[in-house]
């Protein structure tokens, strides 16, 4: 090594933070035998001190760091497991309020352009009727305690014709007809069919 | 320690040295000022996904850099140009020639510094980096970094002892 090599090195020299970089170990080992070259090293990192020192000397503005920190973003955590999650979740949401909102509509359609007639017949409780085919006054208590359970609520014409008894949208008829069951009456409402089930909202009753 | 604060500890603890850096870079205090906020507003975002503590002040300094390239790009003032490729000599500095300028003339001959040699010279000036943390914080390879800094801090220490001369010795 000659002092213009080990010059080129040095001049990358910063001190104390260099000093484990081997790659100035052997220059500087040449620059204590060299009193010109100490003398050159001493005056630049004189230098490069007082240049490092005019440099971070430089203040930022007032208030920039609190306002980094006010207006920090809310960070969203990138776990692909935990947004996976969050996307089934939302997926699932959306189907169930899209059914129940179809489901609602078609509860609450209403039945204005339904035609209104007056149906005469026995009372009947549905359940039993269509499994079993059970109907008449033999069959009464058993038709009453039904409806009044909850069990769906029919009402059978004179040429055999079986309607589903509804009440108001959103309101159970089983109550007014459970005394009824198995008796014959005439009920004023709005006939509707729906998938080939005709059904009958009813408006009034008028017991025979 | 709960998130916001760490967030704001870590403000305190780098935001002087990224707007210096930024400030270097641009040489204009608002610039520095958005880079040092843009690359906190990225540590907020994406700061989780790194892997060692001990990297946090070399990627605030490579994202700032990252961030100031952008920035160049977008302004289409990336200079083309590069330091003369011809062999500088090593130059003699007057022992006081750096404790005449003030901060803001060397910002001023910083800024005259071509960006790709500038801003590896700022990094060796300003930062407890080593040359190896300096050249991830570029990502160039670590000769291209030496190389570099020793060219552009022969021109800095040139136009310094050039900027404090007499003008009739200067000439």
């Amino acid at each position: 090594m000659n002092t213009q090599e080990a010059k080129e090195i040095l001049l990358l020299y910063r001190g104390t933070i260099d000093n484990s970089d081997p790659q100035f170990r052997a220059a500087l080992d040449y620059a204590k035998s060299d009193p010109g070259l100490g003398q050159w090293l001493r005056e630049q990192t004189n230098c490069y001190d007082t240049i490092r020192a005019k440099l971070r000397g430089i203040e930022p503005p007032p208030g920039l760091s609190e306002k980094i920190v006010r207006r920090r973003p809310i960070p969203f955590p990138r776990d692909w497991s935990r947004i996976g999650q969050l996307a089934a979740a939302i997926l699932i949401s959306v189907s169930v309020t899209a059914l129940l909102m179809k489901w609602s509509e078609g509860r609450h359609r209403p039945v204005a352009g339904a035609q209104e007639i007056l149906v005469t017949g026995e009372v009947l409780d549905l359940t039993c009727y269509i499994a079993y085919n059970l109907s008449g006054p033999g069959h009464a208590k058993c038709a009453r305690d039904c409806i009044r359970s909850g069990l769906p609520a029919g009402i059978k014409t004179q040429d055999g014709k079986v309607y589903l008894l509804t009440g108001e949208a959103g309101h159970s008829i089983n109550a007014e007809v459970a005394d009824y069951a198995a008796k014959t009456i005439t009920i004023k409402g709005r006939q509707t069919v729906r998938d080939g089930f005709a059904q009958l909202q009813v408006e009034e009753i008028r017991k025979l | 320690m709960s998130a916001d604060l760490e967030f704001e500890n870590l403000v305190k603890l780098y935001y002087g040295d990224l707007y210096r850096f930024g400030l270097s870079l641009t040489g204009n205090e608002t610039d520095a000022a958005d880079l040092t906020q843009e690359t906190f507003y990225i540590w907020a975002n994406k700061g989780h996904q790194l892997q060692k503590a001990a990297s946090v002040k070399s990627w605030l300094f490579t994202t700032l850099h990252r961030e100031f390239l952008k920035t160049c790009r977008r302004r289409n003032r990336f200079s083309n140009e590069s330091i003369d490729e011809r062999t500088e000599d090593l130059p003699n500095v007057p022992a006081d020639c750096a404790e005449r300028a003030d901060s803001r003339t060397l910002l001023r001959i910083l800024g005259e510094i071509t960006e790709d040699f500038r801003a590896p010279l700022v990094l060796y000036y300003m930062e407890d980096l080593s040359y190896k943390e300096i050249a991830d914080v570029l990502a160039l390879p670590l000769g291209t970094v030496q190389s570099r800094i020793a060219r552009a801090k022969i021109q800095l220490l040139r136009r310094l002892t050039e900027t404090n001369l007499p003008l009739e010795e200067a000439k």
